[in-house]
């Protein structure tokens, strides 16, 4: 415990010890390859997986990211490989604002609300007029529901359903992913894993794990399947912080309500490749027009 | 671009000496938001800022060029020959080489394909609108020492130093009509092809265009192709280039390819019914 308490600390004294440069990661590769990456004997070789440029060329080659791949098979850390993340995905200019403007639309457009008064005419009774016009000495008053009577209807108060949905701009939604997935590497938040098959159904292997590597305490694992392997499943089923999610589910919200994010090697590529089309496409000025219903 | 990358390289740096980004800890940029409830006494209250009485106030403003009393400006001089029948004037928005060259540089065009209305629509960054009488693309000379493709071409109108740096470089450019139902099949082909009609014949030029296409100088479509490669030739001495020969070209097949006066698509001809949800087409039998 004492010793993850220390490397965290270390990580923020040397803040370039997880998010490197290019230069300096091959430097530090060569450097750490007999400790940090040691496996043990009979298990694959490191694993390497470089950025293919080919396809979609960053904005600037200069803000290269690179992450450990961490097993799942153990509790204690082992560093199983490394990967080249794409920078426009993962070092996007982090858009807090844009961040924030995911959340508010995630929280309304499903929002209804259902909050209701009754207007005058809504309000049992009131047909009579309550007393005479003239000759009482008193206001002039055509009906005791009226709102300034106790008791009468309520003028603009809210009515039931009121929907507050509304789209938020599509590139607003992209650029709320980018930006948050580079807010969460940024800030060490981001962890890499092989894959998802752990060896056990048991909850307490999670938490040891989580304890362990100073996760979360909340986690979200994304993988690009959504059929989770049975272990994953029953070991996470019992802990509320701890959860599952398929990649082209995520979104700002989850990934801001868990603190820690973890990403499958697969649903990193899943995530890049989609990110990148859209941030890449020619036809990208059809995505802006009005939002329509029923829209294919 | 490249302050922004440096922005979002320190921004990120920053942002591993910052409390972790939370839903809790969000909130908009300042003033982002405005406030939809109208302020009383000294903040805003009174008159809420329209003033007292007039037009201020019930913002009923005067109608447009209305001067209170006076002749207005636009009935003062009874005839304006310049507008006479500018509603019908056909456009033809301007491209430059330049933005051409950064179209084909950045893959957006194909330059092993002839290139007309529809390649440069579906490059994205360039729209036309038949609708407001935009007949088609000028192709306009900024950047016309740096254009550097050897291109098959066809614009709607063009200048002597666009087809002179366009042949410079061995490439062909020719200048067409189309008619407004032609063009906007041209604008959108996928879209018009969902419809299922059998593609109409392309109409020919009106009067006022005829001369336009009919002339080699401008190496119009209508032109006779011998006095068009004869005006290449005359072209390439004027401007002091040596013409490359097309005929020797490994893409002289593509260099070629030219639309009849009649067809509207590259490869496909007037009364061919293309379905796109079969991907087939249905030819004339004749």
């Amino acid at each position: 415990m004492l010793k993850n308490i220390l490397d965290k600390s270390r990580q923020v004294v040397f803040p370039v010890a997880r998010t490197l440069t290019r230069s300096s990661v091959h430097g530090n590769v060569v450097n750490e390859s007999p400790a940090a990456v040691a496996t043990p004997a009979g298990t694959k070789t490191p694993l390497i997986l470089p950025q293919n440029y080919g396809e979609y060329a960053p904005v600037s080659r200069n803000t290269p990211r690179q992450a450990w791949i961490e097993n799942t098979d153990a509790v204690q850390e082992r560093k199983v490989g490394l990967i080249e993340l794409h920078p426009d995905v993962f070092a996007a200019q982090p858009r807090v604002d844009i961040i924030q403007e995911n959340v508010e639309w995630q929280r309304k457009y499903r929002y209804v609300s259902f909050a209701q008064t009754k207007t005058r005419a809504e309000v049992r009774g009131g047909g009579r007029k309550p007393w005479p016009q003239k000759g009482m000495g008193r206001a002039r008053h055509g009906s005791i529901r009226s709102p300034l009577f106790k008791g009468g209807g309520v003028v603009h108060g809210p009515r039931s359903p009121t929907t507050h949905f509304y789209m938020l701009p599509f590139y607003k939604r992209v650029l709320g992913l980018t930006s948050t997935l580079s807010v969460k590497l940024a800030q060490d938040d981001l962890h890499i894993i092989e894959n998802v098959d752990i060896p056990t159904k048991d909850g307490q292997f999670l938490k040891d794990l989580i304890a362990e590597r100073n996760w979360g305490p909340s986690v979200l694992i994304v993988d690009e399947d959504h059929m989770f392997p049975a272990n994953i499943c029953q070991a996470t089923d019992e802990l509320g912080y701890v959860n599952l999610m398929p990649s082209f589910g995520l979104n700002v919200y989850s990934m801001l309500k868990h603190d820690t994010l973890v990403l499958t090697v697969a649903a990193v590529k899943h995530l890049e490749q989609r990110l990148l089309y859209q941030l890449n496409r020619s036809d990208a000025a059809s995505k802006g027009g009005k939002f329509k219903l029923d829209q294919v | 671009m490249a302050h922004l990358r440096e922005t979002s390289d320190k921004a990120l740096k920053l942002l591993r000496t910052l409390p972790r980004v939370q839903i809790g800890n969000l909130r908009p940029n300042p003033n982002s938001k405005q406030n939809d409830k109208r302020g009383r006494a000294q903040h805003g209250g009174d008159k809420h800022g329209a003033g007292n009485k007039g037009s201020g106030q019930r913002q009923n403003f005067m109608r447009l060029g209305y001067e209170t009393g006076n002749q207005p400006f636009y009935l003062r001089f009874p005839y304006e020959p310049y507008y006479k029948g500018h509603h019908m004037k056909r456009q033809y928005p301007p491209i430059s080489l330049l933005q051409l060259q950064v179209l084909i540089d950045t893959n957006r065009i194909d330059t092993s394909q002839p290139i007309d209305i529809s390649t440069l629509c579906n490059s994205g960054l360039l729209k036309l609108k038949p609708a407001e009488l935009e007949y088609g693309f000028q192709l306009t000379d900024d950047g016309l020492d740096n254009f550097k493709a050897k291109i098959n071409i066809e614009v709607q109108h063009a200048s002597e130093a666009v087809i002179a740096a366009i042949e410079k470089n061995g490439g062909v450019i020719r200048t067409a009509y189309y008619d407004p139902r032609s063009l906007h099949m041209l604008v959108n082909p996928k879209k018009w092809f969902q419809k299922g009609v059998p593609i109409p014949s392309r109409m020919l030029p009106p009067q006022d265009a005829v001369d336009y296409y009919t002339n080699p100088k401008n190496r119009g479509y209508l032109a006779n192709p011998e006095e068009i490669s004869q005006d290449r030739l005359v072209l390439a001495q004027k401007y002091g280039y040596e013409l490359p020969k097309i005929e020797k070209d490994s893409a002289y097949e593509m260099l070629t390819t030219a639309k009849d006066p009649r067809q509207v698509f590259y490869g496909l001809e007037p009364g061919w019914l293309v379905n796109i949800v079969d991907k087939t087409i249905t030819k004339r039998k004749d």
